[in-house]
């Protein structure tokens, strides 16, 4: 069976050190203003303490990237095919040949987990460490963290620490998913997490929504039309023959005069 | 029998160059559209040619490289027309711009006489007929929007910061509608100069320059008759 990489967190245990967050600029070289990945805060809530007092609850901390989704819209919404799903892992993978950066994926990512890299000018974001994964080691981020909150496997292999996690866990785990669109990602929390809610709606930019729904149909009723024409006058041309062929209108000399034009072309 | 001239070796040149990259820019940029809502034909499309040349990443890497000079070299093409041929590219210019009275009444005839053989007389036309004038108007049009376009894209991840993205975004819009658009009347002009018995004499004048003068009479007679009134004589 094929991988299915994917993070399993255990979101109480983060103490947002950002020990993930470093550790992954290092790692992967990643552009001054731009993170991979994150550590989302909820706010301590004020709760009701003894005699009526109010005190500070407890906050939490929610350690985060791409979601290397299984049915992701940044996919959908790449127009050179240069983000796709690799079918061998699972990740959500970026070519950077083939980017142009037009930038649809930055806003079709729900999560925000894209931007676009102001160095390279094409988009970025969480590939999970592949030159680290070849040489045998965990992501940059699950290596570093000093608590073990983020813990990275093939959920498809029982026997991967993330897959036991999950089965351990089986029932109590919840995911950050976009508004009005699961596009299952595969990035799990341990038993509950917050802050929740976060996430928006996935949107396509105007420019491809009028490309993919209008412009495509327009081109391929055009062409399709135009072959038609083509096939029309290629049949009548086979089967009927040319025709008669009286080339059209009266003997130049008995025309009206034509407008004049500049002895220019020859 | 007499020739008239009609082409200049600059305008054959041209109109051979502009086609050969046309066939070049159109298969590497199919193969260059990958998005299950906008290939025209499928995946296998894309998949195919980027194999042919590498195989997925680097196969389409290539593909991108031989698209991108093959415009910067269409445009330099054009632009060395331009400096050569000015006067030729000007009058190009003016006539498929000049729609005469008639001229819609022709194309529909001809559309009607061509495919179901029903239409009636032709009205007389001028150095273009009015079909070889829509598609001259189409490319030139579709001509410029595709440069612009294209040069948006060059520039993307070479110059453009991620605030031109929307430019961007609609750079790809606009150059999928226009090649799109072009094409579809591309077809029929193929069909209409190279397979259609009717044009021969004017596809045989896109490499030698002239039409037999029966041939222009009958379908430019405009253009003969200013000819004759010009007294030109065989050019």
């Amino acid at each position: 069976m094929n991988q299915k990489l994917a993070m399993v967190i255990d979101s109480s245990k983060c103490i947002d050190c950002k020990g993930c967050m470093a550790a992954c600029k290092q790692a992967n070289g990643v552009s001054r203003g731009a993170w991979r990945n994150w550590i989302k805060e909820a706010v301590p809530p004020f709760v009701n303490g003894p005699g009526g007092s109010k005190k500070l609850g407890h906050g939490h901390f929610q350690p985060g990237a791409c979601m290397h989704c299984d049915e992701p819209s940044c996919v959908q919404a790449c127009p050179t095919g240069a983000t796709y799903k690799n079918a061998l892992d699972g990740t959500v993978v970026i070519d950077p040949k083939l980017c142009i950066g037009c930038g649809n994926c930055i806003k079709a990512c729900p999560y925000g987990a894209r931007f676009r890299d102001p160095q390279k000018r094409i988009a970025d974001k969480c590939d999970y460490c592949p030159e680290r994964r070849a040489a045998g080691l965990a992501p940059a981020c699950v290596d570093t963290c000093p608590t073990k909150a983020r813990v990275f496997g093939d959920i498809n292999d029982p026997n991967s620490e993330a897959a036991k996690l999950l089965a351990a866990n089986q029932g109590k785990v919840v995911r950050v998913v976009a508004k009005n669109r699961d596009t299952k990602p595969n990035m799990y929390y341990i038993a509950s997490t917050a802050p929740d809610g976060w996430a928006v709606q996935p949107v396509d930019p105007l420019s491809f929504d009028f490309l993919a729904g209008v412009v495509a149909p327009v081109v391929k009723w055009a062409v399709g039309l135009s072959s038609l024409g083509v096939l029309a006058m290629l049949g009548r041309q086979l089967f009927a023959g040319a025709g008669p062929h009286d080339h059209g209108g009266k003997p130049a000399d008995e025309r009206p005069t034509g407008d004049k034009k500049e002895d220019g072309h020859a | 029998m007499r020739n008239l001239k009609r082409h200049d070796a600059s305008d054959i040149f041209i109109h051979w160059f502009n086609a050969a990259s046309w066939l070049v820019l159109l298969i590497t940029g199919l193969g260059l559209i990958k998005n299950e809502r906008l290939n025209p034909l499928g995946a296998w499309l894309p998949d195919a040619l980027r194999a042919l040349f590498g195989g997925g990443s680097a196969g389409g890497a290539v593909l991108l490289v031989i698209h991108e000079v093959a415009g910067v070299l269409w445009v330099l093409g054009i632009l060395a027309y331009l400096a050569v041929n000015a006067r030729g590219a000007r009058f190009f210019l003016k006539e498929i711009f000049s729609v005469r009275p008639g001229d819609m009444s022709w194309i529909i005839r001809k559309m009607g006489r061509m495919t179901v053989g029903i239409g009636g007389e032709l009205p007389p036309q001028g150095y273009y007929n009015m079909g070889q004038k829509a598609f001259a108007q189409a490319s030139v049009a579709g001509g410029v929007a595709i440069v612009l376009s294209g040069a948006v894209l060059l520039l993307s991840d070479k110059l453009l910061p991620a605030s031109a993205t929307v430019l961007i975004g609609w750079a790809v819009t606009v150059h999928y509608l226009a090649v799109g658009l072009v094409f579809a009347g591309l077809l029929v002009h193929i069909y209409m100069a190279a397979i259609s018995p009717e044009e021969k004499p004017g596809f045989r004048s896109m490499f030698t320059g002239v039409v037999p003068e029966d041939y222009a009479r009958h379908h430019h007679g405009l253009w003969v008759e200013t000819l004759d009134k010009g007294d030109t004589g065989t050019k």
